[in-house]
């Protein structure tokens, strides 16, 4: 940090200060306009029509009316199976690369081998999912194995984050809480943990997200079609989720009001991720409130 | 977020001073120290596993490629054409290297700048409000950008360019840079936050500019950080299939203009892999590309980071 | 009053008593049971899950799981075991140009689909030839100008390999003509609903598609002076059309035979298909 030596409270430091303000504020300004542009258009076309009994129903192929009712379900279901398995072995990952991995070049290769396996197109997680879960133990077209494709899909932007998120937190901390005799997982627990835990939710959140509306995994692994009840538990039906209807309302389906079905589902589900995220980022803010940020 | 730290002598069930003077308790923090240390080692052999099964996956079918097509041809060759036997994939991995390129160039500034607003320079009540906003970003799915890609972005791209066919890089950059918005912003704004409050009093107090505390001292110290949100906002981008499929023409060719249809490694291989008969050449080829892309990741990984590394150094 | 609310009640329980024998008939007779995935065309996508919706209604043990990528993906999973059907928009049994027979599958037939020319609103012309449609998609002839429209760039837009929608129009419309590969003004789609978005908001383009799809900011050119409609396909005189099969290894059996048979029947095909706008194998003279 060498800039130190040239700061000067020059007329032009404080020039390019102001200059640089407004112009973080016009950026600010041009990318809220165009988020709010972009959930206008999607929701304007889509909320209007929104009828409750549209979560409800059934996916009709012939008669326009149909619903979402066991797609949105079958949504979820995959979301909670996939994160029940990528949340812990992702943030364990990342802890190990950031407390107990030594520093080597074995470790600077694995982070980067960790990385480069997000950069894998979706669609071949797919077909992974399709090799293990059809080919190899001959079970056809799951739930499970969509939550179970869809979580490795998220593995490595899991583990990174947290990672990240792990080194980020102050040394100081950490020592001091060896000082006092504590073991090393007790400082993670209690030190480390806390303090990272915002940008680790962060993490999560980005990966929810993108689990909720990935569609070419789920498309290979657990199909197009649902076991036709609402509440099915089975981890052995098809699968179809929102997203997947999404897609298949907007590529082939025949039915009359398919665009409108598509919108409303494109709807359906912004919101549903922006539920998720705050569901996520509640106690969080509520934690904060309480510690007196 | 320097200021937990006050928060945890108090935190916790019981007062840390209190640890070894409970030879119970200071037994239980044995065990649970060993559990979870094996429990952390087993995460990270899983994710290996999970790496290994990939690379295998992929590999496996990739290898039997060069049985039957020599490697000049594969990478050298500009001519994609495999009705005819001919498998050249040069076309997509420069078509591959210029969309990220460009991506990068419209995200990377725009991510970066927001979230030093977001961190550094909006009053409190701007932040709540910013910060779900982008996180809604996310939650759009991929088919629905590269839909509205298609009835929004091309139609305009073709009034302001005067082409009879928006498609091209350029469209893909712009859908691609939008999705990767969110994730290279919030991450690097994580890592602005943590930045401690003491490197910023320290600069503050010789008499910096806000503008001179942010470039000069935040953000060299969270570089770390959002080095990684770049890499992970890359190798998403990268990755990206749904929405680039619908706006980039998925034609054969090399990119030489920024509204020629084009096609990269990922929408090759989405388009044509589900269509295409397991014992083929052509299968074989597409594997190879999906291989590539993971070797092109680790390559361009590789570049940020020693270049990460070496400006840090330097700093 | 006391005697009104007794009649009620015995008419109550005779009704039901009635409706529950009738049930139990019917639940005696759908003693069929199994799972049964079928894979492949999109095209015949909403065919499949109409059948399996109803076909599950009748029969509640048996499972069908349906899924869907490009024709070439039904004879694959089949061959490989992962499906027991195979949706394809071709007889996968026989070679067709692009891809080698399937040995060993049989080919059942379940509907006839029709395809049409679409251009986006537009577009002046409303009637192309067959020479015309092998210049354009070849490449050669490259202006609307050049066949009676607005000097105008034509953008061609067609569907990506494995689509049996592409394999149906270049073998009938096309008369095996090529498909021009790289050029200026032309794209590729992965599906008929991107197909059909992309004709409708690109200006001056043309391409191809199910003729169900055709509705709203595209409309369908006449081939060689004949409307597409489905009265010309079942008259002979439109020719761009296919069969629609459902692969099996073998023979079918069990409850994927009685699937199939499903579909084939005269219920379904007079019913559900002719509603999805399919025609069905019957109509189709010779």
């Amino acid at each position: 940090m060498n800039g130190f030596a040239s700061t000067k409270h020059t007329a032009r430091a404080q020039r390019n200060n102001k200059i640089a303000t407004i112009g973080f504020y016009t950026l600010g300004a041009l990318v809220m306009l165009l988020i709010f542009w972009l959930l206008f258009t999607i929701l304007s076309k889509g909320l209007p029509a929104l009828r409750p009994d549209f979560l409800i129903k059934q996916p009709e192929e012939i008669d326009a009316g149909g619903g979402i009712g066991p797609v949105l379900f079958n949504s979820f279901y995959i979301l909670f199976i996939s994160l029940f398995i990528s949340v812990p072995i992702g943030l364990g990952a990342g802890i190990y690369m950031a407390e107990y991995a030594p520093d080597n070049k074995f470790t600077g290769a694995l982070r980067i081998c960790v990385e480069s396996l997000s950069s894998v197109p979706s669609i071949v997680f797919g077909m992974l999912g399709l090799a293990i879960f059809a080919e190899y133990f001959d079970i056809g077209l799951t739930i499970l194995g969509g939550g179970v494709s869809l979580a490795l899909l998220n593995l490595p932007m899991l583990a990174r984050v947290t990672e990240e998120a792990v080194r980020a937190v102050p040394g100081e901390i950490r020592e001091a809480g060896y000082a006092l005799g504590m073991t090393k997982f007790h400082v993670i627990r209690t030190v480390v943990l806390p303090v990272a835990m915002s940008a680790i939710v962060t993490g999560i959140c980005l990966v929810a997200g993108r689990a909720f509306g990935e569609s070419a995994v789920i498309i290979l692994t657990a199909g197009l079609s649902t076991s036709g009840e609402m509440w099915d538990f089975n981890l052995f039906s098809p699968g179809e989720t929102l997203a997947v209807h999404l897609w298949y309302v907007q590529s082939e389906a025949i039915v009359e009001d398919a665009r409108q079905i598509a919108d409303k589902s494109a709807a359906v589900l912004v919101f549903v991720v922006l539920f998720i995220n705050f569901v996520f980022r509640f106690p969080l803010w509520l934690s904060n409130r309480r510690k007196g940020h | 977020m320097g200021a937990p730290v006050q928060g945890l002598a108090t935190r916790g069930k019981e007062s840390v001073t209190q640890v070894s003077a409970n030879p119970k308790r200071h037994g239980r923090h044995l065990f649970s120290n060993k559990l979870f240390k094996f429990y952390f080692l087993f995460s990270i052999l899983a994710l290996c596993f999970v790496l290994g099964l990939v690379i295998l996956f992929i590999g496996k079918t990739a290898m039997l490629l060069f049985g039957q097509l020599s490697p000049a041809d594969f990478f050298f060759s500009f001519n994609w054409t495999p009705e005819e036997d001919s498998f050249g994939a040069a076309a997509f991995i420069v078509n591959t290297l210029s969309l990220t390129a460009l991506t990068l160039l419209i995200a990377v500034p725009i991510s970066v700048g927001m979230a030093v607003l977001c961190a550094e320079i909006a009053p409190k009540w701007m932040k709540t409000f910013i910060r779900p906003v982008l996180d809604l970003l996310v939650g759009i799915p991929s088919i629905v950008y590269g839909y509205i890609g298609l009835t929004v972005l091309l139609p305009f791209l073709r009034r302001i360019s005067g082409e009879s066919l928006g498609d091209g890089l350029l469209a893909a950059a712009l859908v691609l840079a939008l999705m990767v918005l969110p994730t290279i912003c919030r991450i690097s704004d994580d890592a602005i936050v943590s930045v401690p409050r003491k490197y910023r009093d320290a600069a503050y107090a010789l008499g910096s500019t806000r503008l001179q505390v942010i470039m000069r001292v935040v953000l060299p110290a969270a570089s770390r950080g959002i080095i990684s949100a770049v890499i992970l906002g890359m190798t998403r981008a990268v990755g990206e299939t749904m929405a680039v499929v619908m706006v980039i023409g998925n034609t054969p060719q090399l990119a030489k203009t920024l509204f020629t249809p084009a096609s990269v490694l990922t929408s090759n291989i989405v388009m044509q892999i589900s269509n295409v008969e397991f014992d083929s050449t052509w299968n074989y080829a597409l594997h190879m590309m999906a291989f590539l892309l993971l070797v092109i990741s680790f390559v361009l990984i590789l570049i940020i980071r020693v270049l990460g590394r070496k400006r840090r150094d330097a700093a | 009053m006391k005697i009104f609310k007794k009649l009620t009640v015995t008419a109550l329980t005779a009704v039901i008593a009635v409706t529950a024998s009738f049930a139990g008939v019917a639940a005696a007779a759908d003693s069929l049971k199994g799972k049964i995935t079928v894979n492949g065309s999109t095209a015949l996508l909403p065919l499949t899950l109409q059948a399996a919706k109803e076909f599950q209604k009748l029969h509640p043990k048996v499972k069908i799981a349906a899924s869907g990528k490009g024709s070439v993906t039904g004879p694959q999973a089949v061959k490989k075991g992962i499906a027991d059907i195979g949706a394809c928009d071709w007889d996968a049994s026989i070679d067709v140009p692009g891809f080698k027979a399937f040995d060993g599958q049989v080919a059942n037939k379940v509907a006839v689909i029709p395809f049409a020319t679409i251009v986006n609103k537009n577009v002046g012309v409303d009637n192309l030839t067959t020479e015309q449609l092998k210049g354009i998609f070849a490449g050669k002839i490259t202006n609307w100008k050049e066949v009676g429209g607005a000097d105008a760039d034509i953008v061609v837009i067609t569907r990506s390999f494995g689509s049996g929608t592409r394999v149906n129009y270049q073998a009938k419309a096309l008369d095996g003509g090529d498909i021009v590969k790289k050029a200026k003004n032309y794209k590729e789609t992965g599906s008929s609903g991107d197909m059909k978005t992309a004709v409708g908001t690109t200006p001056n383009s043309i391409g191809y598609i199910d003729l169900v799809y055709v509705s709203g900011d595209v409309k369908a050119v006449k081939h060689n002076g004949i409307a597409a409609t489905t009265d010309n396909v079942i008259n002979g005189s439109y020719k761009i059309w296919a069969y629609g099969y459902y692969m099996t290894k073998g023979q079918p059996t069990g409850a994927t035979k009685e699937f199939i048979e499903y579909v084939q029947s005269k219920k379904f095909q007079q019913g559900s298909l002719k509603k999805l706008k399919f025609i069905p194998i019957a109509a189709m003279k010779g």
